[in-house]
Formats: C-alpha cells, structure tokens, sequence
C-alpha cells in the first residue's frame, strides 16, 4: 500500500540515478544478512541497518545529499523521517520509494544473488501501459 | 492510562494490539488504547522498528511484540 505522508520527500530509483552522479551517498537500511545476499553497486554507500539506526545514525553526514534505501521503500521512509526530526536537512535527505525490488525491475547496478528481488512483480511508477503507480517519474 | 500501539498494520502490530486489550481484561486497568498506523504520524514519534507500545507517551516496548504477561506486568507497574 501507497504510504502517505508530507515529513519526507520521495524519489524513484530513476531520480535517484541523478542524485548519486551529483555525489549523493546512498544510505542502506536493510539488516545485514540481506545486504550480504544483495547490494546497491554505487560509489558510496553506506549501510546502517534500521535495528542499529538510532544509535548509528551520527555517522552520517549532515551536510550531504542522503538518499535512504531498503527493500521496498518503507523502513527507509523511517530512517529518512527519523533524520528530519533529528535536525538533518528535509532537502537533502530524501526516502528511495519501492527500494531495491524496483531498482532491480529498472535494470539498475546490483552486486550478488537477484533470486530473492527477481520474482517480485510491484508493478510501478515508471511502468508504461498498465501504470499502476502515482507517476513519479 | 493513556496506551498507544504504533505500527504500519503489519501482523506483529495487531498482536500487540489484541494483547494489549486481553492484559487491559485480565488486569481490568482502565486505558484508552489507540492504534496508530498512519506513517505520518508515526514519524512524529520517530518511530524507527515497530511494533512500539507506548504507555502515557513513553515507549516501553519497541521493535518486538510484546506478550500479554509483560503488558500486564507493565500496566499494574504504572
């Protein structure tokens, strides 16, 4: 189900492509055994799963685009909303909507086992024809 | 007694939910108990790991549910 909500910006994976070539840092939520399985291949990326995140979360750099991810979109609207409330900049943390099952679906850069992404069928976005998604981009 | 369970509807959220109004029977402690899934107003209370139960705007449990003894240990604490 679509979430709404104001607190936090969203972009699609599409957008975020753009965010990453400016030098904007991927922020991995997702617990570590599935990063193991399956990873973002970008240049700079960092994980901080949601269970370590409010301990964690100062690693980050305030003053850097953030994009935060996870596998579907939600734990890292989380993330993001819980980095808003703690003073980072709501124009430079943004929430990676569908996360890495959609980013699988566009083609996008992954390193390791695509078994657990490549029979999800969301639907999306970006689709064309039987668009099921809100238009993102 | 003013209990809140936080949570996007997942099952592990309506069990807390449905344990928190058994451990309000077995105790008979009188609560107002609201379930909260709107994301939106989740975030406000930055939630990160759900379920959470908070009991009079302090989280006591988070990321786990928790089970109706402990929920009734936690209401007669209060």
């Amino acid at each position: 189900m679509e979430q709404v909500q104001s607190l936090v910006n969203e972009i699609c994976p599409t957008s975020t492509q753009v965010w990453v070539k400016r030098g904007a840092i991927l922020v991995d939520v997702r617990e570590q055994n599935e990063v193991e399985q399956l990873a973002f291949d970008v240049p700079s990326i960092v994980n901080i799963p949601l269970s370590e995140f409010e301990i964690r979360y100062k690693e980050l750099a305030m003053d850097k685009e953030l994009v935060i991810v996870c596998r579907s979109g939600s734990r890292s609207l989380r993330a993001a909303g819980f980095l808003i409330n703690q003073g980072f900049d709501p124009a430079k943390v943004v929430n990676m909507k569908h996360g890495i099952i959609r980013w699988v679906q566009r083609g996008f850069p992954t390193k390791g086992d695509l078994s657990g992404i490549v029979d999800m069928n969301t639907g999306g976005c970006c689709d064309h024809g039987g668009n099921k998604g809100s238009g993102c981009c | 007694m003013y209990i809140k369970v936080l949570g996007p509807g997942c099952p592990k959220c309506k069990t807390t939910y449905t344990n928190v109004l058994e451990a309000l029977k077995q105790t008979g402690v009188e609560a107002q108990v609201e379930k909260i899934e709107d994301i939106e107003e989740m975030m406000k209370y930055n939630v990160l790991t759900t379920p959470v139960l908070m009991i009079d705007e302090v989280a006591i449990i988070k990321g786990r549910v928790g089970d109706v003894n402990e929920i009734k240990k936690l209401l007669l604490k209060k």
